[in-house]
């Protein structure tokens, strides 16, 4: 069995009072809560203070590009399916950066676990306006209040195809665990949307903003349609739901796949013989 | 020796490329040697699509300018091939459809009035001509018949026998209009050795394969599509899985992501989508990750002219990525340089841990060659498959980035309980973990660095040496227009011309004592490129010190004949 000790990198250097410390503290609990260990485990950080819990967070990883965790962690994933599989990263790299990876990334159902460390700003380039926050926010970036509307990853994951969508509270750390166990047990697509106050550079959405605003999930949704009014209903009250939202069994990329049937790709046999391709040319 | 060109061309649709390949694939059984070049315009339906089949009974088969047998499904063939027809040239061409004038062998076949007799549609036409071709060269039909068997297997019979007894119509009318006088004699082949029509993306492909490459990600872009398409087709086979991504980012990334798991991984495209790849060539050269990618040119820039080709991104692979790091360029010349160098790039890839590319261009990656099977699988057991430093085992105190020698620290690959670590985007230390101090940045740059002087040691193949050593002339070129100069060479011989000829096929990183090579006082070295400014002789120049002020540049989107190097010599 590994301990949280096995887990723990290098001393964060987030912010005092950085909704990331709870985050970091609740991903090494729940991979622990589920036996794992760190060389049994892939991570792939995107690029932000999110990303930079690679040096905290002790596991077989890459620290990617901007935006471009999920395509490779996907890579990694059919290389080795065995590996639990996780993407962390902020909202600017994932919804903004990345998007075009994430809205198609779920449409496979590839058995990866994306947390998302949604701000509402980019931290690490001291506080720009990022995709989930609202109109009229304004920021370095967007002085007079940005023109756009808000990303909705929750919406968009649960019509997209991931067959998990969760939402935690950077503040509530014991629930978070509970989420993040329940999304990496989850065989599929999972997509944590995780509340995360940034402390220097988002004065708007504090911790006393989401705790207002907090709303429970009374039940998991097995329906794209309830999961979707829901979250559209709970936007119109002014609320932000927190739990488990959507989730749905549905075969992985990887058990679809005929040709890993039996075998990793990893451990898969050389089949470097030719012979038989080159048949068709003659 | 005999040296023919046949080509047919007509609107796209109508089977030119099916037919032309059929006929090659008929001659490769028979014991020629055969190259082909395909011309089409970006379009599905609609405009001139031309297939010319260069056959030789010596070694090897290229183009050549004047045409031998020309089949017109249309008006518009003839006009463009109208310049390359001699008094002997057969023009093959339903008098229905058009009837072209001028001093040529007029081959006016009805065969609009045989489809119409047999109730098929046009698109069978190509058979009936290609039935006419058997005749004129006399080859035997029932070769014909078990090729299409053998080609159209899983079909149905019904497609299998229209499609020969198109071939018998067109023959049988040859047979009782031509006559033995205008067939074109043949000297006799033998046909001992198995050969196989590929192109340099079959090449490409098969090279993946024999090099264990499981996973392979791209995004369509012409003219690297068909290496996704083979592929695609072979991975259950082959034990490979290949993804089509949602664009050219995801793609090199996935195979990033693969390859740190320990899985031989590649991406092609072309030019546009490798502009898309560059910053994580970059991330693959800091995290020191296997990386193998198959750049096949275009016409540039932007969308430029998508079907055509151009040599046009050399100095734009050898620049590619931000920051400073190694990588390897590689541009075969042929479909055997390039199955053999797809080989070897997959173990560079892993002995250096870093991006190689390779570089191919529409003229490479859609001219179909044959090729001894034998020598194909010769090839194959000389290359091999050599990983490098890449282990499924670790000792204690592991450091991935560990400082060394030669510049490249063990790779462990993931394992169950293992020796978990990081690839780090960041600078960083031997341990994986982010740093900024100025001593650790200087020990990765320099261990980083030291890589590229082992390539040069032990895996670096200087430029070959064509021709004669004590010529005048000497051509300096890369990569695809190896058979256009050599062919130059054999013309300019029998002018008694004496031309000698480097052709670089390691583009980079190149070695810097080459630069003897182009300093004897009493040659002429000559560039020849299909680009615009010459980015070998910049390369060169560059990395070299050699300034080659004569150059022939090519950049209309077309291959150069062997005539037009032979006129430019002749010239000087
Ligand atoms: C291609 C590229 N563009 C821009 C950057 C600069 N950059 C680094 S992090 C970041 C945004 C970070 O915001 P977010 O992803 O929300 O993460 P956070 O820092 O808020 O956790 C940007 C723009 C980069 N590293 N790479
Ligand atoms: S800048 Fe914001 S997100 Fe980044 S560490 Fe500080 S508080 Fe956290």
């Amino acid at each position: 069995m590994s301990t949280i000790q096995d887990f723990t990198g290098y001393q964060p250097t987030w912010c005092p009072g950085c909704g990331n410390w709870g985050i970091g503290v609740s991903v090494k609990l729940a991979l622990v809560q589920l036996g794992l260990s760190p060389s049994s485990t892939f991570v792939v950080f995107g690029i932000g203070c999110s990303g930079n819990m690679n040096d905290f967070l002790n596991a077989y990883s890459i620290h990617s590009l901007h935006g471009r965790s999920i395509p490779t962690a996907i890579g990694m994933k059919i290389s080795n399916h065995e590996f639990t599989t996780l993407v962390i990263g902020g909202d600017g790299d994932i919804y903004g950066e990345g998007g075009n990876h994430f809205i198609h990334g779920m449409r496979g159902n590839h058995d990866i676990t994306v947390i998302v460390h949604d701000n509402r700003v980019y931290g690490l380039t001291t506080g720009q306006v990022s995709p989930t926050a609202d109109k009229g926010f304004k920021s370095k970036s967007t002085p007079q209040g940005t023109l756009n509307i808000p990303f909705k990853p929750l919406d968009i994951a649960i019509s997209q195809g991931a067959t998990f969508v969760g939402q935690a509270f950077a503040g509530d750390t014991v629930s978070m665990v509970k989420i993040i166990k329940s999304a990496i047990s989850h065989k599929g697509f999972s997509l944590v949307n995780v509340l995360q106050p940034c402390v220097s550079f988002n004065k708007v959405n504090t911790y006393a903003y989401y705790k207002e605003r907090l709303l429970n999930v009374p039940k998991v949704f097995t329906t794209k349609k309830e999961a979707l009014s829901f979250v559209i209903k709970a936007r119109s009250d002014d609320k932000l739901p927190v739990g488990v939202i959507f989730k749905k069994d549905l075969p992985t990329y990887t058990e679809m796949l005929t040709q890993l049937k039996n075998n990793t790709l990893v451990k898969s046999p050389k089949t470097t013989d030719i012979d038989s391709l080159l048949e068709e040319f003659i | 020796m005999n040296e023919i060109l046949w080509k047919i061309g007509g609107e796209a649709g109508f089977g030119i490329k099916k037919a032309g390949l059929l006929f090659s694939k008929l001659l490769s059984r028979l014991g020629f040697s055969i190259f082909n070049y395909t011309e089409y315009p970006s379009l599905v339906k609609g405009g001139l699509n031309t297939f010319e089949v260069a056959f030789s009974d010596s070694q090897k088969s290229f183009l050549k300018k004047d045409i031998d047998v020309l089949v017109c499904l249309n008006e518009k063939v003839f006009n463009v091939s109208k310049d390359y027809i001699k008094p002997d040239t057969r023009v093959i061409f339903d008098p229905l459809t058009f009837k072209p004038e001028g001093e040529f062998i007029k081959v006016a076949c009805p065969v609009s009035k045989i489809l119409d007799k047999s109730g098929n549609s046009a698109i069978f036409s190509n058979m009936i001509f290609l039935g006419v071709t058997l005749f004129i060269f006399d080859f035997p039909i029932e070769k014909a018949f078990s090729l299409i068997n053998d080609v159209f297997k899983g079909k149905s019979e019904e497609v299998i026998s229209v499609n020969k007894k198109m071939i018998s119509e067109g023959y049988s009318w040859a047979k009782e209009n031509l006559g033995e006088k205008n067939r074109i004699k043949l000297n006799k082949v033998s046909e001992l050795k198995k050969r196989a029509v590929l192109t340099g993306n079959d090449a490409f492909a098969l090279g993946a394969v024999a090099g264990n490459c499981k996973l392979y990600a791209a995004y369509p872009m012409t003219p690297a599509s068909s290496v996704l398409s083979s592929l695609a087709l072979w991975q259950e086979k082959v034990n490979s899985v290949v993804v089509h991504t949602e664009d050219e980012i995801s793609a090199v990334n996935m195979a990033i992501g693969a390859s740190f798991a320990g899985v031989r991984s590649a991406v092609g495209t072309s030019g546009g989508g490798f502009a898309l790849m560059e910053e994580s060539i970059s991330l693959a050269g800091i995290t020191e990750m296997p990386l193998v990618m198959l750049l096949a040119q275009r016409v540039g820039p932007a969308t430029g002219m998508p079907t055509w080709t151009e040599q046009g991104d050399l100095l734009f692979s050898v620049f590619a990525g931000q920051g400073e790091f190694p990588k390897i360029v590689l541009a075969p010349g042929d479909v055997e340089e390039m199955f053999e160098l797809s080989m070897k790039a997959f173990n560079l890839a892993e002995i250096y841990q870093t991006p190689v590319i390779v570089l191919s261009d529409k003229f490479l990656s859609e001219s179909y060659e044959n090729i001894d099977v034998s020598l194909i699988k010769e090839i194959k057991d000389r290359v091999g498959i050599d990983r490098g430093k890449t282990s499924e085992t670790f000792t204690k105190g592991y450091l991935r980035y560990k400082d060394s020698q030669d510049g490249i620290s063990e790779r462990v690959i993931p394992q169950k309980n293992g020796v978990f670590y990081q690839a780090n985007s960041y600078e960083h230390l031997e341990d994986c973990h982010t740093t900024e101090d100025p001593k650790e940045r200087i020990k990765q740059v320099n261990k980083r660095a030291r890589k590229i002087k082992t390539y040069l040691k032990k895996h670096f193949s200087s430029p070959k040496f064509y021709g004669d050593k004590d010529s005048d002339i000497v051509f300096v070129s890369w990569g695809s227009t190896k058979h256009s100069i050599l062919n130059a060479m054999k013309l300019l011989k029998s002018s008694n011309k004496k031309a000698g000829f480097i052709h670089f096929t390691h583009m980079y990183p190149l070695s810097t004592n080459l630069g003897s090579l182009f300093m004897d006082k009493n040659k002429r070295y000559v560039l020849v490129e299909n680009n615009s400014t010459s980015q070998l002789g910049k390369l060169l120049r560059m990395e070299l010190g050699v300034n080659i002020e004569s150059k022939l540049l090519k950049y209309d989107g077309r291959p150069f004949l062997p005539e037009e190097i032979r006129d430019f010599a002749l010239k000087i």
